[in-house]
Formats: structure tokens, sequence, C-alpha cells
């Protein structure tokens, strides 16, 4: 019984060996953990619990930190001990340090203030974000503190204003913020937190327009909104009962257009919602059965097609954008290009374009074919995708390059009889000829390749890339596998829409589980959806 | 050979040779620059008109590519027209922020630390994190310019300690004192005379030896960092071919001496321009100086493998770090030419392990080639192909029992019997010495069969 185990692992771990010797591909540096654990420590040891410390044993702590760190000195040793009393209830902590500070006769600097301006923050969203959450004393400081800071630069920097924002947001003075905002963008974009606290604000207050337009420049700028933001704003349309479902509405609208995911919370957030306004409102977390319906409400969800107008964009931009570029021959040769353009023009246009490499090569064979067997059977597939093309009486395009002139002939003849085929130098790239080639030939064409096509979405530019994802999202079969008879199963592609859309009158919203700063192109369906129904009130 | 130059007589003789054969080759080298151009294509050792060491004239290099590629069209150089009243208030600012984040304690050096020649290139930078990268490596010059300074320091302490007790010593000490400095049998060999042998050697490799070029026409393609990585590797470039038994004739193409890159160099090597020093840098491209028969551009984004050193073949190494930009663009540039292309067997000889890429140094091309040349014999040129790069059997083997080793553990399975090591290795080597034992009567015998075979 032990050998079988270990015969298994052994199995599995080759496996996993095999993954992680050859994924690692770039050098990455260590990450420095070493420093910042040593503060928590600190934080750990000598602030647990306590409210005041004494001069002396502050100024102990100093002496510690700039003898004991490479990187603390008299210049930033104030703000880092700052930074280390962050949480809500070290505001007291942090205020007996700067009354030391003053009582040495050193005015804390700038960022020592910035710091203290996020204490403030953090307090004021741990005891409920009100007009409330801190006191007249404290948030008068806290203008005082803005007013000082201002006052001494015409210009303030990026990290400053943001600071001073996470400070204003406390008070009634915030709206002041919207002017940091303009300035943050002369030396850098506007930082996410600063968009979130600004629009919390924003929605907090009521103030609907101006949260919209700071969310509108948030997209615009590629940052992703917080989970905080949504239910803010979720919490502030649920007072007035008449103007909700418009208001929700133009939520799901910006979510459309934006391609944004919700996460968990929100979903559940508007559940909650739906239950409390049931006349108006009906939302269930749901999922998608095959071909995109709802298993709620039974409705198949919305082709992907491209409307005309982008089409004819992304056909006529590609060639120029993705091939030719710069420098044609870094990809290519100029006759080559003209070639095949006359070559797609005359045997055009075509039901399906297989790339033959990329077909070929799919079981995953890392070694170049050096026996002919190996050839034989990477043909093979090749042989039985086209097949299965000619089944359907679908004429077809086959690309690949001049080496494949010295495959095995018979069924190289197969291939050449019943599909046509183009090959490009060795030395040139295949894929934009692929991509141009199905463009080309209309809306119905589909290609055959498992290519993620990343390198050439990047290169379209970021107005066109979503078009470029939809468009490809609705084509691409990949293969799959080969079973052993010679039937080959594919991977067909999704033709219905992925991001938020409404069938009907319900509206279908996908969510994610947690909320991502960066997010990747995503080839596949997501698992949970939500099915809305908004309920007009006439 | 060193033997003859430590003879006085041998070093007058290498001197005259070496300036004798410079005016040989002087007189030779203008025959070629007059009547081989018809336009006065100004070659950088132009001596007629000699008075400073930057060329006259700068010409139209019809190869070199002008205008810097963007990755997106819509990405537009960061470079627009700013007044200086603007420029002041932006350095301002940038002043403001570095001083913030020093305050907060991020890696950012201290203001006093910056110079005008670091806010020009900030100024340069596109964006914020662009920004904060640089300050980053800024604040490691800075942490370890102040290290330095305070190693230095106590160096000196314990140098000074030490060199009053050598003081004493020698006080007391009445005898001779034989050592280097004092009485010694060696005589001593300045780095000049080294230089001026290594000098004559190159000269000599210039009328005689195989061409090398290295084409320093991407400059636009390299970020500043890289630039300067890519001077210091053409410095080591000229001094190991300098170094090496039988050096190439190097030939510094498509030379902008304006660049980064080639400040750099001149940084390196600030008599690289001199009419004296034996560097060829032209301003011309390659395909003027050689006929295009005979050139080969090695390249590695080609299929076809170099096979066999041709000593007739001029060839060439595009002077690019392409860390950052991984375009084919001396593929690009060699289709365009039409010129034969070739890259290093790398594949055939040696085996590439999962880590770094597969790039090599400018420096460790130069040396590949000069051994090629000499030896015929690939693996022994491949050798200057760091180690780190390279496949290594011995270490994936053990991690691979580890691992093997960490899993039973987890299912609580005994694989000691299994992965007892059997080391043939070691025992091989106990058998040949057994058979290798000491035998007086057959030692020397013509007889082999005794002996271990």
């Amino acid at each position: 019984m032990n050998l079988n185990k270990l015969l298994k692992w052994k199995q599995i771990n080759h496996g996993i060996l095999q993954t992680l010797f050859r994924s690692s591909s770039n050098f990455k540096r260590q990450p420095l953990v070493a420093k910042v654990d040593q503060l928590a420590e600190i934080k750990r040891s000598r602030f647990q619990g306590r409210s005041d410390m004494t001069g002396l044993e502050w100024s102990q702590l100093r002496e510690f930190l700039i003898n004991n760190f490479k990187h603390i000195n008299r210049n930033n040793v104030d703000a880092v001990i700052m930074g280390v009393c962050n949480e809500s209830q070290q505001l007291q902590l942090a205020k007996s340090y700067i009354k030391h500070l003053r009582e040495n006769g050193n005015e804390p600097n700038d960022a020592t203030f910035g710091k203290l301006l996020r204490i403030y923050n953090s307090v004021y969203h741990a005891r409920g974000g009100n007009e409330k959450s801190l006191t007249a004393e404290e948030q008068h400081e806290i203008l005082e503190i803005y007013k000082n800071i201002r006052s001494k630069h015409e210009i303030l920097d990026s990290i400053s204003c943001e600071n001073l924002i996470y400070g204003l947001v406390t008070t009634n003075n915030w709206k002041e913020g919207l002017e940091l905002m303009e300035m943050m963008k002369i030396t850098a974009s506007p930082t996410l937190p600063a968009y979130t606290e600004m629009t919390i604000k924003a929605f907090r207050t009521k103030d609907i327009v101006l949260g919209w337009t700071l969310l509108e420049q948030m997209v615009e700028l590629r940052k992703q909104p917080k989970c905080e933001i949504f239910l803010e704003y979720i919490n502030a349309v649920s007072a007035d009962v008449k103007t909700l479902t418009a208001e929700l509405d133009r939520l799901f609208v910006f979510l459309q257009t934006h391609y944004l995911v919700i996460t968990e919370k929100v979903a559940k957030a508007i559940v909650e919602l739906s239950l409390n306004h049931s006349h108006i409102l009906s939302a269930k977390l749901t999922n998608l059965q095959r071909f995109g319906k709802c298993s709620s409400c039974s409705l198949h969800l919305e082709n992907v097609s491209l409307c005309d107008n982008d089409f004819y964009k992304l056909q006529n931009a590609f060639l120029d954008k993705v091939l030719i570029r710069n420098d044609v021959f870094q990809k290519s040769t100029p006759e080559e290009v003209k070639n095949f353009c006359e070559y797609v023009d005359k045997t055009g246009p075509y039901d399906c374009v297989i790339d033959g490499l990329n077909v070929a090569y799919s079981m995953g064979s890392k070694k170049p074919p050096q026996a002919y067997a190996n050839l034989s059977l990477l043909l093979f597939q090749l042989a039985s995708v086209v097949k299965y093309f000619n089944n359907k009486n679908k004429h077809v395009l086959v690309l690949g390059r001049k080496h494949m002139n010295n495959w095995p002939k018979k069924t190289m003849q197969y291939v050449k009889d019943n599909a046509a085929m183009f090959l490009a130098n060795d030395l040139s790239h295949d894929d934009p000829f692929l991509l141009y080639a199905t463009l080309k030939s209309g809306q119905r064409t589909d290609f055959f390749s498992r290519d993620f096509m990343r390198q050439h979405a990047f290169l379209l530019g970021p107005d066109l890339k979503g078009i470029f994802r939809r468009w490809q999202q609705e084509h691409q079969y990949s293969l799959i596998t080969q079973t052993n008879s010679g039937k080959i199963i594919v991977k067909e592609p999704i033709r219905h829409l992925i991001c938020a859309h409404k069938v009907k009158d319900r509206w279908h919203v996908p969510y994610k589980q947690q909320y991502e700063q960066h997010v990747s192109d995503s080839f596949e369906v997501p698992d949970c959806w939500m099915c809305i129904q908004l309920l007009q009130k006439k | 050979m060193l033997q003859s130059i430590i003879s006085a007589v041998g070093k007058i003789r290498v001197l005259e040779l070496h300036k004798a054969t410079k005016q040989l080759f002087y007189i030779r080298r203008f025959a070629t620059v007059n009547t081989s151009s018809i336009e006065n294509h100004s070659s950088v050792k132009d001596a007629s008109d000699h008075t400073n060491v930057r060329p006259p004239r700068k010409t139209v290099n019809p190869f070199s590519i002008k205008d810097p590629p963007s990755a997106d069209g819509n990405a537009a150089p960061y470079n627009p027209a700013i007044s200086s009243e603007e420029k002041e208030r932006r350095l301002k600012v940038l002043r403001l922020e570095v001083d913030i984040a020093n305050q907060e304690g991020r890696r950012v050096p201290s203001l006093n630390f910056f110079q005008k020649y670091h806010w020009e290139h900030v100024l340069t930078l596109p964006s914020k994190s662009a920004r904060m990268k640089y300050y980053g490596f800024l604040w490691q010059v800075e942490i370890k310019k102040q290290a330095k300074l305070r190693r230095k320091e106590e160096k000196a302490a314990d140098c000074q300690e030490r060199l009053e007790k050598l003081r004493e010593e020698r006080e007391q000490n009445g005898h001779i004192i034989y050592g280097l400095g004092h009485v010694s049998m060696f005589l001593r060999i300045y780095d000049s005379t080294i230089n001026h042998w290594m000098n004559h050697r190159l000269i000599r490799a210039m009328q005689y030896s195989p061409k090398m070029v290295l084409d320093c026409s991407y400059d636009q393609y390299m970020t500043q960092r890289e630039a300067e990585n890519a001077a210091k590797q053409l410095m080591l470039c000229f001094a190991e071919n300098r170094s090496h038994d039988d050096p190439f004739d190097l030939h510094y193409c498509n030379v902008n001496l304006d660049t980064p890159c080639m400040q750099s160099l001149q940084r390196y090597i600030p008599t690289m321009l001199n009419m004296d020093f034996p560097m060829n840098v032209h301003q011309k491209c390659f395909t003027e100086l050689f006929p295009k028969d005979k050139i080969v551009y090695l390249t590695p984004h080609c299929r076809t493998d170099l096979v066999e050193y041709n000593h007739d073949d001029v060839y060439i190494v595009g002077a690019m770090v392409d860390t950052v930009n991984n375009e084919p663009l001396s593929l690009a540039k060699a289709k365009k030419l039409g010129l034969r292309m070739a890259r290093l067997p790398l594949d055939r000889y040696l085996q590439w392990g999962a880590g770094s890429g597969k790039s090599l140094t400018l420096n460790q091309m130069i040396k590949i080639m000069l051994d090629v040349r000499k030896t015929g014999d690939w693996r022994k040129a491949l050798s200057h192909v760091p180690r780190r790069k390279l496949y290594d059997q011995q270490n994936e083997c053990t991690r691979g029992r580890n691992d093997l080793q960490k899993g039973a553990n987890r299912v609580n399975v005994k694989i000691g019997s299994i992965m007892e090591v059997e080391d043939f290795t070691e025992e091989v080597s106990r058998l040949r010495s057994q058979r290798k034992k000491f035998n007086v009567s057959s030692w020397g015998a013509k007889k082999k069969g005794q002996q271990g075979s």
C-alpha cells in the first residue's frame, strides 16, 4: 500500500516539479520583508494597550530607532513613529508624541502632520463616518494643519495632497479636496485612495452629481472603484424610493459601459436592498447554465456581436497597428505583406482560418519534432481539424511557415487539397496574418488558435483593445485534445456577453469574490451572477 | 614574451617597433580614407583638420533609424517644449515631493544629494512611478556612499596604528629591508609599459587580423540605464580584445557622439578619440566600410546557427542592451540591408537553465568570437557563457529529492530505502585508485597491461 502511495506521489511530484522548474523565467528579487516586520514587532511590544508614553520613553524610542535602523535618521524618525501608530485606538498615543516633540522645541515636519491626518481618518471611519465622529476641537485642529501646510507652498506634491484629502474628508470643508485633486494632476495622476475618499464623502453627503463625476474620472484613468464606493452609493440612493430604480439603472449602465465587475459584498447589499423594497426591486444570486441561460429567470443572455461601426474600425486599423507599425521588417517583409493581401482577396472570404502551427503543436511537445513519427502525429492533428470543417462544408484557410513544406507529403497534400494554404517566411510572425484574414472575411468568420493574442491586443491601443477582446471572445475556437480514434475536442467560443447587461427587462450582473486593484483579461465565463428586475411603479 | 620585455634592450626594441608601426599605419590609413570616399565623409580620425577631440562635421547616416518608435501610437515622447518658468515651477514641486517622501521614510535620498544632472533626468521621466524608481536607485547610491565614508574612516584609523608600529620596527632594525618597494630582485613594470605593448599588438592586429564590428546605432531604443550599461560593455569589449593573444580589428560603427551611450563611453575611455589611441570609431555605417557580401550580422532572433567561423567574413554585433525593448531590431536591420544573418550555436553545445534569459553581454560575445577564431572549438569558446545561466543538474537533482522527501513526510510515508543515494562516482574513483596502486617493478616499463587502463 505504501509503495502505491509513493508511486502516485512520484508521479504527481514529477509533474509539479516540471512546472516548478520551467515556469520561472524572470529573476525576482527577494521582497524587503525584514524591516517592516521589525517595526510591527516594536508596535506590538511597546504600544500595545497604551494610550500615553512619557517624554523619556519617547526619546528612548527615537534613539533606538535611529541607531538600529539604517534607513531611519533624524529627518524621518518622527513620521515613521507616527506611521507605526496607525490604528484608530492609537490616536492618543500619536497626540502625546506630537506634544512631546513640541515640548522639546522641535516643530513636527509636514510628513508627520500628514500621518496624523491619516490616523484621524481611520478614527473617523471607525466611529461611523458621520459628522459627529470627531469632536469639534479635533476638526478644528485638522483644519489648522491644512491651512498651515497649504500656506507654505503654492503647489503641493501628490503625497501631501493625498494626506490633506484624508484629513479634509473628516470635516465639513471637504470640498476643498477637489482643488487638491486638481493640484495632484500637475505631477501625477490622483491616486486611488484620494478618489475613494472623496467619492465616499460625496455620496455620504448626498451629493450624487459630484460622486458620479469623480467615478467617471476614476474609470477614465483605468482605476478600479472599490466596493466601499458602491456600498455608499446604494446607501445614499436607498433613502429616496421614487428615484431608486432610475439610480440603480444608472449604476448598472455604468458597470456595462466600463466592463466593471462588482464584488460579493456589493452584490449582497443589493440583495438586501431588494428585500426591503420588494415591490419595486427583485434581485437574486444565480448562476449560468449551458449556452448562457440564467438559472432563475431562464432567459438567454445577449449575443456578444460587435456593431458594424466597431467592426470596420477594427478591420481598418488592424494591419497598420499590429503588423506594420513602425518597421515592417520586424515582423515580416513588404513583399510578403503584399502577397498575403492579394492571396486573401483572391481566395477569400473564408468560414474559418486555422493557425497551422498552433494547432499542430497543441499537444504540447516541448522540443521541436525530430522524429518522423512525431511529425506525422502533429500533421495528423492539423488534418483532423481540416476534416472537421470539411465535413461541415466550410471554406478554410490554413496559415503556416515555409518549413512546413518539409513535412510528410501525403498529409500535406490532403490539407492543400481541402483548404487554402499560405506559408509565411520562417522568420515572420504569423499571428497578425491570421487575424487580418479573419477580420477581412467579415463578421461571421471564426479562427482556430490557442494563443491568447495578448501582444496584439496591447498593440491596438486602449480604445480598440476592448473591441478586439469582444470580437476574439466571440470567434476563437481552440483545440483541447484529440482522441485516439481521430475525433477532435474543441473549445467553442463564448457567444454571449460576460459583462453586466440587460436582457428584456432584467439586468444580469456578474460579480467576483474579492476586490482586485489590477484586473487582467479574463477568458472564462464568470461563475457568479445576479439576476435583477427593476419594476416601475406605474 | 614578457621575458623579452624585461630585459632592457628588449624594452627599447619593443617601443621602437611600436612607434615605427604607428607611423606606417597612419600613412596607410590616410591613403585608404582619401582614395576610397568620393564625397568627403569625415571619419573621426581625420588628421588634416584635427584641432580638438570632437569631429568637425556630422554626416547623415542613411541607415540609422531617426525617430524613436513608441509602444502604442498614443504615447507621445515625453519632451513637450516647456518654458523655463514652467520648468522652475515643476522643479519646485518635485523638490517638495522628494522632501516629503524623505521625511516619511520612503526610499528617497535627501534633497542635498541631488545634483543638477539628476534633476535634468528627473524632468524627462514620464510618470510618478518612474520617478519613484529613479529615486530608489539614487537612495541606494546615497546609502552606499555613506557606508563607504564610514568604512573609510574606520580603515584610516586602523591604518594609522599599523604605520606607527611599522615605523617603530624599522627604526630599531639595522639590516637591509627586502621586499617590494625596498630591495627586490623584481624589476618594476609600470602600467604604461604594458599598455604600450598591448597597443602595439592591437595596431598590428589592425593591419592583419580579421575585423569585428560593433554596431552602435541602437541608442534611441535604450533607456538611460541601458545606455550606460551598454557603454560599460563596449569599454569591456575593447579591453578584452586588447588583452587577448590574437586580437581582432575592432570597429565601432554608426557612432553618434551626442547620445548618452557614447558620452558614457567617453567617460570610461577619455582618450577614445585621440589620434594615437588604437580604437576605430566611425560615424559611417559598416556597409560603407566593408563589402556587403563579406558581412554577417550576428543576431539572436534568426534561425540559422553559425556553424563554422570564417576568417574572411566581417562579423557584426549589435551594441544594444535589450532588457526593456525586446523587438527584433537587429533582425529587422539585417533584413532591410539584405545581409547574411547568423546566431551562435548555443542550443547545440549548451543546455540552458530556466533562470535568466538567453541574452549575452557584448564583452561575452567578443570573448566567444576571439576564442572561436583562435581554437575553432565551440565548446571552449562557449565556456565564456556564465555558468549560472546553464542547467545545473546537480542542484536540480537534490532539489527534486528534497521536495519528494517533504511530500512523503506530509503523507507519512517512509521512503528512506528508495532514496538511498547510489553514488556511483565514489565507487568508480575508489576502484580506479585501487587499480592504480604504485608498483615499482613495473614503473616506467613499456608494458601497459599492469597499470590501470
